[in-house]
């Protein structure tokens, strides 16, 4: 295991230090100049985690695409997947027990018939938020938020079976 | 043999452990109040917590110039560590400059931070005085203080950084938003 971090102690205060890591670092900078502060709450996230990068498709036929969600307002309710970039979706199964602000697998048969695909999964939470798309969540926030990043992630497979990120 | 049965023995008291009373694993020791006060380092936006002291830019510029110009660059342009100071671009731009004087809302996050973290290799070593001194450099660097400003106690915390309205509190405008992308 790498980068271990020890907690040393912990420290309550009944307002902010204003540490650096609550100011310079960890705050999210917008377009108008502003930035966002104290974003402590993860917003519904998704990703496909097999298949997806580092993976090969040897053959066509019936793969399992398999992920992980959370969200850290609660329940995730629904995940859906899509192989053909977002253009259509298809509900996955969650597997059980789905706990608030915890992991949640879901997964989904889907046959490759050895075309280009893009994979992609969108988590929606219990309060009804949608993971959005990158470039919706761009529009809002810009690219230099940095610290705070839930959108749709994208894994494109070639004719040959090769997976690689891609941002649509 | 000895271990496979001392785990035994260590498995059974953690499951007895639960309905009889409380016992913890005894892990490391009970930290001394000394202790507590030393690692007690937080500075906080007013002011509490800055220890006595003081410094000018001048003999921050010295301290820069041992400890932390190796990182940061000359006169805190960046290099292997984060640019401090020397913005040549504004927040809006693409790419921004987030430097101390672009961004920082707070002056006593430099003296905190500087004090509890660098230099890198061996944070502790700077003095009080040292610390005072090179916040003063750094201030200096970005155009907040003038040359001859002597930083202390009692004005570090007064002095208005040029972002310090930059900020939105996204934890309290957190609850019951359900827009697509926003909060």
């Amino acid at each position: 295991m790498l980068n271990v971090k020890w907690l040393r102690r912990l420290h309550l205060t009944n307002r902010p230090v204003m540490a650096r890591n609550e100011t310079s670092k960890y705050t999210e900078l917008l377009p108008s100049g502003k930035a966002r502060q104290f974003t402590f709450v993860m917003q519904a996230k998704s990703l496909i985690t097999n298949p997806s990068f580092g993976y090969k498709l040897e053959e066509t036929g019936v793969y399992q695409i398999s992920g992980l969600s959370w969200s850290g307002r609660g329940k995730i309710v629904k995940v859906e997947v899509s192989a053909d970039g977002g253009k259509t979706w298809a509900e996955a199964d969650l597997q059980k027990p789905v706990l608030s602000k915890c992991f949640t697998r879901f997964r989904i048969p889907w046959q490759w018939n050895g075309n280009k695909a893009i994979l992609k999964s969108r988590a929606t939470d219990e309060t009804g938020y949608v993971q959005p798309e990158r470039d919706e969540l761009i529009a809002e926030r810009g690219k230099h938020g940095v610290f705070h990043y839930n959108a749709i992630v994208s894994w494109q497979i070639s004719r040959q079976g090769d997976i690689s990120h891609v941002y649509k | 043999m000895f271990i496979s049965s001392l785990l035994v023995v260590i498995l059974g008291a953690l499951c007895s452990s639960s309905y009889a009373t409380e016992v913890g694993p005894k892990l490391g020791k009970l930290a001394s109040q000394k202790k507590i006060k030393q690692w007690d380092t937080d500075i906080f936006p007013n002011g509490r917590g800055l220890p006595k002291g003081k410094g000018n830019v001048t003999e921050g510029k010295k301290v820069y110039q041992k400890y932390c110009l190796s990182c940061h660059g000359v006169d805190g342009s960046g290099d292997s560590a984060d640019e401090l100071a020397g913005a040549m671009h504004s927040l809006t731009d693409n790419p921004p400059d987030k430097t101390i004087g672009t961004y920082w809302p707070y002056a006593t996050t430099l003296f905190d931070f500087t004090r509890r973290s660098m230099p890198l290799n061996s944070p502790g070593i700077l003095s009080n005085n040292q610390l005072y001194a090179v916040t003063a450099y750094m201030l200096y660097l970005n155009g907040i203080v003038s040359e001859d400003k002597v930083l202390n106690v009692n004005n570090l915390a007064k002095i208005k950084m040029p972002n310090r309205n930059g900020f939105i509190n996204i934890y309290k405008k957190q609850k019951n938003t359900n827009s697509l992308v926003s909060q």
